[in-house]
């Protein structure tokens, strides 16, 4: 108990709590997210669920779908590099139960304490046009084989796609000793 | 009310579920209850309650009221956890009984002074139609045996849910000792008290 006090005083810690709120703007309605939290290796997670995926939710009133999936995470770091990053997959399930890929998007966590409304806009790896008149009829499509694609750019140039909707997040940030560390946010 | 080196931060909670939009429902009324990490503890107010039967009014048609004040004080010695208030709200069916029409949860927000949420409320939907018109006839619809599960992340992946209406909820909110304690929650009003901050 007294080696973990030190440890946490030594450390700068970052709070984030919020939700992810919902997704608009996609082409079909009854769909859920996985989500995920990526950071580097100075950042060690002390207690939360890192990743999750919500709910299938189908609006009723309006078009955009409600998840309101909770989301409580305590990081400590020795480091600013490898800042926290949100990445998230928004999927269609249809009345069969299965599901199809309809966006991928990534956005950081914001970095300055306070209450944030973010709107994460998402995208589609895009086919030939065979390949999207095949999906116009049967649905499927293309999906990232490594999903860290989504938070790096090393490889993007590869890739063709097509815009979708956007994810909307509401994310409550608390900073604890940055300010001992010299850090400005 | 002068600590130097206090151990814990209190977070104070005024404010009050203003009223709901419903656009296909009406008569109804709304339990609550805050969801807490294992750091937090209540020490003032309530932790639950129900408001009144609300109708929508011949004024404004598409309003429901409920004006339901909220007060609790919380401490606690870690952020994590931070309190959530969770919502359900019932109303009578085409048959008289009692039915949930929406679940939602937020949490109390973290920077003091005045804000307004607008929470989503869904309800748990069956996969089967004809359990969707069994659950008409006989009244009895999905509903979660305990409805702070809302306020969790885990084990959603396999519900599927309608989301059918917005509850309106206005927080006044108050921090004592969180600057002391080196977390930094952004921006806030001047503190004209000692160690409680408000805007």
């Amino acid at each position: 108990m007294g080696v973990y006090s030190i440890y946490r005083y030594n450390m700068a810690e970052l709070h984030i709590i919020g939700q992810i709120v919902g997704a608009s703007g996609f082409p079909e309605s009854c769909l859920f997210c996985k989500w995920g939290v990526h950071t580097g290796a100075a950042w060690r997670l002390l207690s939360g669920l890192r990743e999750g995926q919500t709910q299938v939710d189908l609006p009723q009133i309006g078009e955009m779908a409600y998840w309101s999936h909770p989301i409580d995470l305590h990081y400590a770091t020795k480091g600013l590099q490898g800042w926290p990053s949100l990445h998230l997959q928004v999927w269609h399930q249809d009345s069969f139960g299965r599901s199809e890929l309809c966006g991928y998007g990534y956005c950081h966590v914001p970095s300055s304490p306070g209450h944030h409304r973010i709107s994460c806009a998402t995208w589609r790896p895009l086919g030939t046009w065979q390949e999207q008149l095949v999906q116009k009829f049967i649905g499927g499509g293309h999906q990232l084989r490594k999903p860290d694609l989504i938070y790096s750019g090393a490889d993007r140039y590869r890739l063709n796609t097509e815009a979708m909707g956007t994810v909307e997040l509401e994310l409550d940030i608390i900073l604890r000793h940055f300010d001992k560390y010299g850090v400005n946010s | 009310m002068a600590t130097s080196n206090p151990s814990v931060f209190l977070l104070s909670v005024n404010g009050q579920i203003q009223g709901a939009n419903f656009p296909e429902f009406d008569h109804l009324y709304c339990k609550f209850c805050f969801v807490y990490g294992h750091d937090w503890v209540p020490t003032a107010g309530l932790e639950e309650g129900i408001t009144q039967i609300t109708c929508k009014g011949k004024q404004s048609p598409h309003t429901l009221i409920w004006n339901f004040p909220l007060e609790t004080t919380f401490k606690s010695t870690n952020p994590s956890g931070w309190p959530q208030l969770v919502l359900s709200v019932y109303g009578p069916d085409v048959f008289g009984n009692d039915v949930v029409r929406g679940y939602g949860a937020t949490h109390i927000p973290i920077t003091p002074g005045q804000h307004t949420r607008s929470v989503p409320m869904f309800v748990p939907e069956p996969t089967w139609r004809l359990q969707k018109f069994t659950s008409w006839l006989l009244g009895r619809r999905p509903e979660y045996t305990d409805p702070k599960v809302v306020a969790h992340g885990e084990g959603r992946e396999v519900t599927r849910v309608r989301s059918q209406g917005f509850v309106t909820v206005s927080f006044h909110i108050m921090t004592k000792d969180m600057k002391k304690l080196g977390y930094d929650v952004g921006p806030s009003g001047a503190e004209n008290t000692p160690g409680w901050a408000a805007e």
